[in-house]
């Protein structure tokens, strides 16, 4: 989330505040600003609803949050050189949160309770309290209702469930400065005006640019200001602004086999993306990839035997294989599970080979001067952020836990987050895959030789790059003989799975690959993995199945004409 | 051509009573000269794809691989859109966009890849690049009609595998109609120029005078601009420019009363820019109207089921037409084995009262001053928009026609409508009611009183305004129509004060009510709105008098068991309101 140094004294906070309005957005504090109209609004109208909501002969709430998330965004794509689409928005809501029952039994139903309602982004106080008092009078409502089916299909179990519905947590104060947008929309229009028409004028690229049928570029910038208040007593106030740009080039080869590549970096400023320049070599890379790509062999043989992961394509496997089950989603009401997921049973189990560990620190916020967009301070639903070693010597530890605990974990371990305008839920934050036994690129290259001789093998596989569904992107041929590396094209992996993961990785490498991503599967929440190469012993190699679509019909506009 | 959803409500309504609009004369929005660099570059890429396609290669001795007709239709438009609630700006946004959609058909005008179900298949929609950089646009416009081939390729030959297996058809007229090439560039619509801190601050201000109604819970003001142009080409040489400059202003409020029943009411404003639209005391005088209906409704009596005679005001009787009638004259509605064909054997027949008259006018840019929403020059397939009687003193003359032929018409008559990335199909413009058998307002109340005693019924029912549903005319559905009347007053035979009443809803056919009109009222009254049906959402207008319903069943309506809020809005809670009232 946000990276600033937490301060705890409020007093040297407020005094930074003043005098160093460069440092502004380094700090939190844990004064209540009374200047804050969002916030006096929220206060006034949760005291008001905590004092008399209440429909006759029905429990009155326990616990009511009221949350308001000011998104300032912006957003262009450019195709083929040109922009295509442009949009700047500026819109708040409040999501309100209301729980009839108790801490151990309440109205939640695990399907992201609470009511959204569009609101002012103007500082009107009348306008935010009337938004709060509309979304308020409704979550209740369907809280009430929904307490009273809970009550009765808990009836039909035998076993009532052995966690509580809602963890017991201290109330935190802490608030970051407000963030605004920074950044030259008319600057970014021209560099994806530019990034997305290189192949119209990339000499190296000759005819093939003829070949190109997509050549998309984008940028997106999104600031949102959060406040979350609730009648525990927290009082929090986040700023998460996140700069993104991305690209995306595609062809056809000539038996119809789609080929893509594509690029993507997010940041808290605009400054920290990659410069003009950098994306251009980089996309103008993509392109020559994609013409090697077309070129390149199909695999044929199944393969079984040893792969090497560089550390991008290794985060992949991790954001795909290892996230999703470590990120404690409870059980359906009635069945006796931990978690849903993979790991459901794996709490004290191996997961991970013994020299490899993980935590998921979301305090950390740069890895060697890079910033983390996954890093937050205090998560949201206001408990403290906290470093959690998910897997110590392959061993799992801990699960990704938030307010709606699960068996063996009664408690919030700081990792309830929640995407704009959803409901929290326990995610990942800052992932970080470590070897206690790291080794040298050339002594992973040696294990990999060696595995390869010992299974009989004269050429073994390097995954650079991976698509959606972990399907290689970029991916070698290596001869054991002579080291000649042959690109290869139309594979996906066999048996690359949670198995593998646990007993197939020899080696992992002394680098760290920092991935930094909105994981789109949960709404886009700021997420980082960092995680270093991997040598798996044996991954299979096999060609995709995909049908192979037919051509385009007729030529593109001739490109090279135009230059 | 394409037209985008404007407003976030399925059809709302405008009242032409107020004297104060009557005044105002539908403004003229400015124009500047039409794209033509966009233009040269969709004529360029259409006959490059249509000389290439299905002309190269292995496919090149295969006629059926051949497109014979395409088009590129985009829609050009910027737009602005503000919305206010409770005294504040909840949204302001302003855009600029353009999409293409690509249309191609394979085999010929009698069978193509648009055949019975199919009718989607012709039609590829992608966004185009803002600026005239023609590389660019070349490019997208290939990529676009590359896919847009290939899936009208696929379709065709399901199509002919189809048409072998099936049955005859009922009607077996061709799947697209000849037409000539039309030639109309008019200049494209210069995008207005809103003050949007201005709109934003007055917006906010008029939406402020809902607070002094506290049982009013939601409210909102929009004020929406959309300046399109559209640039057709077709394969058939027609290139076709047409301006939409459509601004609009609308109120929303709506309440519940004690026992759960949801009450709104809504009122529309419409301008072509929006210097016409009306000035702040019309609107504050429409905002106070329409939130003390609601507050009156809110604690009307509950209606009772009720079967006898109604009078429709005119904007009440232009919504029941367009919904009960003008949906079943669409020509498309009269082929297809889903389709209802309510009216299809009725060519030439009396179908309504003979002192009525109907026909559909899109090139009708205003009526007595006010703008109408269903104007255009050129229809979504370029063809010119044409004044069509669609019924001659209760005869039915002819459908509303695009350019899918049905067994009775084989040729458009100017009314194929669609939403960008839709398939024109017929669709009503300005629906225009007109009557010889009129009489003037007070006459009409009399007669609806004598009318009742004749029935000896305590009273009569007088339908001020209706709420527009969506008209069901498939098959398989009951041919009820969806019209939900929003404020309608019991008119007591003994002399009695009207009477609000709330909850009512109109039960019976179409057909029967249609033909209990007995007389009508003697000055027309505008509908502005949307509609949406299988073609998307677009902009229309009817236009009818106030009607003597002879017999008019009514009934409860389904209503939800929500209670209102439960604590009063936060400036009306004086235990904590005050500290908020600066």
């Amino acid at each position: 989330m946000m990276s600033h140094f937490k301060i705890r004294t409020a007093l040297f906070a407020a005094a930074l505040l003043v005098v160093s309005p460069l440092l502004l957005a380094q700090n939190a504090s844990t004064a209540i600003p009374t200047d804050d109209p969002v916030l006096k609004a929220m206060q006034m109208e949760l005291a008001r609803s905590q004092a008399k909501l209440q429909l006759p002969g029905q429990l009155k709430p326990y616990f009511i949050q009221y949350r308001v998330e000011d998104l300032d965004s912006y957003d262009a794509r450019a195709d083929f050189g040109a922009v295509s689409q442009e949009h700047a928005n500026h819109q708040r809501a409040v999501r309100v949160e209301v729980r009839v029952g108790d801490y151990n039994r309440d109205s939640s139903t695990g399907r992201g309770d609470g009511t959204l309602v569009l609101t002012s982004p103007d500082n009107n106080i009348d306008a935010l309290r009337f938004s709060l008092w509309n979304a308020t009078d409704m979550a209740y409502k369907s809280a009430v209702q929904q307490y009273t089916n809970k009550l009765a299909k808990l009836k039909g179990f035998e076993v009532p469930p052995s966690y509580d519905d809602f963890s017991h947590e201290k109330p935190v104060i802490h608030i970051e400065p407000l963030a605004h947008m920074d950044y030259d929309r008319e600057a970014w229009k021209k560099r994806i005006e530019h990034t997305s028409g290189l192949f119209l004028h990339d000499a190296e690229l000759g005819s093939f640019a003829d070949q190109i049928q997509y050549s998309i570029s984008s940028v997106s910038a999104q600031v949102l200001n959060r406040y979350t208040i609730n009648t525990e007593g927290s009082v929090v106030r986040e700023s998460r602004p996140i700069y993104r740009v991305t690209a995306g080039v595609g062809t056809q080869a000539g038996d119809g086999m789609h080929l893509d590549r594509s690029y993507g970096a997010s940041a808290l400023t605009a400054s920290a993306l990659d410069s003009a320049a950098v994306v251009d070599k980089k996309v103008g890379e993509l392109l020559i990839a994609l013409r090697d790509l077309s070129n390149a062999p199909v695999v044929s043989e199944q393969y079984y035997g040893p792969v090497f992961f560089t550390g991008d394509a290794a985060s992949d496997i991790f954001t795909e294989l290892f996230a999703p089950n470590v990120e404690a989603d409870r059980p359906d009401l009635g069945t006796t599970a931990r978690t849903q997921g993979e790991y459901t049973s794996s709490y004290k189990q191996r997961v991970l080979p013994n020299f490899l560990n993980v935590v998921d620190d979301p305090t950390l916020k740069t890895w060697q001067g890079k910033q983390l967009i996954g890093a937050y301070e205090v998560d949201d639903e206001a408990v403290p952020a906290q470093k959690l070693d998910v897997v110590a010597h392959g061993l799992l530890q801990n699960y990704d836990i938030c307010r709606e605990p699960v068996r063996d974990f009664p408690q919030s371990n700081g990792h309830g987050r929640a995407a704009i305008a959803a409901a929290s839920r326990s995610l990942v934050g800052v992932l970080v895959v470590r070897s206690s036994a790291p080794q040298s690129k050339q002594a992973m290259q040696q294990k990999l030789i060696s595995e390869a001789k010992d299974a009989g093998l004269d050429s073994y596989y390097v995954a650079d790059t991976l698509g959606s569904q972990l399907a290689p992107r970029m991916l070698y041929r290596v001869n054991v003989a002579d080291g000649k590396r042959e690109l290869v094209r139309g594979a996906v992996f066999d048996e690359l799975d949670q198995r593998s993961l646990r007993t197939e990785i020899t080696a992992a490498g002394d680098d760290a690959y920092v991935d930094n991503f909105l994981d789109n599967e949960h709404g886009d929440v700021p997420v980082t993995i960092i995680a270093p190469s991997l040598l798996f012993q044996e991954i299979g190699v096999k060609r995709a199945t995909e049908e192979q679509q037919k051509l385009p019909y007729y030529p593109p506009p001739s490109v090279t004409a135009k230059n | 051509m394409p037209i985008r959803k404007l407003c976030m409500t399925a059809a709302v309504f405008f009242l032409a009573a107020s004297p104060a609009l009557l005044l105002a004369e539908a403004n003229a929005a400015a124009s500047q000269p039409a794209d033509t660099v966009l233009l040269d570059a969709m004529k360029k890429e259409l006959h490059r794809a249509m000389t290439t396609l299905g002309k190269t290669g292995s496919d090149a001795a295969n006629p059926a691989m051949t497109p014979y007709f395409m088009s590129y239709d985009v829609a050009d438009a910027w737009t602005t859109s503000i919305t206010a609630q409770y005294g504040a700006v909840l949204n302001s946004e302003q855009g600029h966009s353009r999409d293409v959609d690509v249309q191609v058909r394979i085999g010929d005008p009698k069978l193509d890849n648009t055949h019975g179900t199919h009718r989607s298949s012709a039609i590829n929609s992608v966004t185009l690049p803002l600026a005239d950089d023609i590389p660019a646009i070349e490019h997208t416009l290939w990529w676009a009609t590359n896919r847009g081939y290939g899936n009208a390729l696929a379709t065709y030959l399901t199509v002919k595998t189809e048409t072998q297996v099936r049955a005859k058809e009922e009607d077996t007229s061709p799947d697209f109609s000849i037409a000539p090439p039309v030639t109309s560039i008019e200049p494209a619509v210069k995008p207005a120029t809103v003050d949007r801190k201005l709109w934003e601050e007055k917006l906010s201000r008029l939406s402020g005078i809902f607070k002094q109604y506290p049982h009013v819970f939601s409210s909102s003001i929009s004020m929406s601009v959309q300046d399109e142009t559209d640039y057709l080409v077709s394969s058939e040489g027609s290139v076709v420019t047409t301006p939409y400059p459509l601004t609009r202003l609308i109120i929303f409020c709506s309440t519940r009363a004690d026992d759960g029943m949801d009450l709104y009411r809504e009122e529309t404003f419409e301008a072509r820019t929006p210097d016409g639209l009306p000035d702040d005391a019309t609107i504050t005088a429409t905002i106070n109207r329409l939130a003390r209906e609601l507050e009156a409704l809110r604690v009307a009596p509950v209606t009772q089921p009720f079967n006898g005679p109604a009078i429709l005001s005119g904007r009440a009787a232009a919504v029941f037409f367009h919904e009960v009638l003008g949906h079943r004259l669409e020509g498309q509605r009269q082929r297809g084995d889903e389709e209802g064909q309510t009216f299809t054997k009725d060519l030439g027949k009396q179908i309504l009262p003979p002192f009525l008259s109907v026909s559909d006018n899109p090139t009708l840019a205003s009526f007595n001053g006010i703008a109408l929403s269903g104007h255009y020059s050129h229809d979504d397939e370029g063809q010119p928009a044409r004044d069509v009687d669609l019924i001659q003193n209760g005869v039915l003359k002819t459908f509303l026609m695009s350019r899918q032929p049905i067994a009775s018409f084989a040729d458009s008559n100017g009314h194929g409508r669609a939403q960008t990335g839709y398939m024109p199909t017929g669709r009503q413009g300005n629906l225009i009611v007109s009557s010889t058998n009129q009489v003037p307002d007070a006459k009409l109340r009399q007669m609806l009183i004598d009318e009742a005693k004749k029935q000896g019924k305590p009273y009569g029912l007088f339908f001020e305004d209706i709420s527009s549903g969506f008209a069901v005319t498939t098959r398989r559905s009951p041919q009820a129509y969806s019209v939900v009347p929003l404020m309608v007053y019991r008119v007591y035979v003994d002399g009695r004060p009207d009477e609000l009443v709330r909850g009512v809803s109109i039960v019976g056919t179409p057909l029967a009510s249609l033909n209990r009109i007995v007389v009508t009222g003697d000055k027309q009254d505008v509908f502005n709105g949307d509609c949406g049906a299988e073609s998307g959402s677009i902009p229309v207008s009817a236009i009818a008098p106030a009607m003597l319903v002879s017999e008019m069943e009514t009934q409860k309506q389904a209503q939800g068991t929500a209670k209102p809020p439960i604590l009063p809005p936060p400036a009306a809670d004086n235990s904590t309101g005050k500290e908020s009232a600066k």
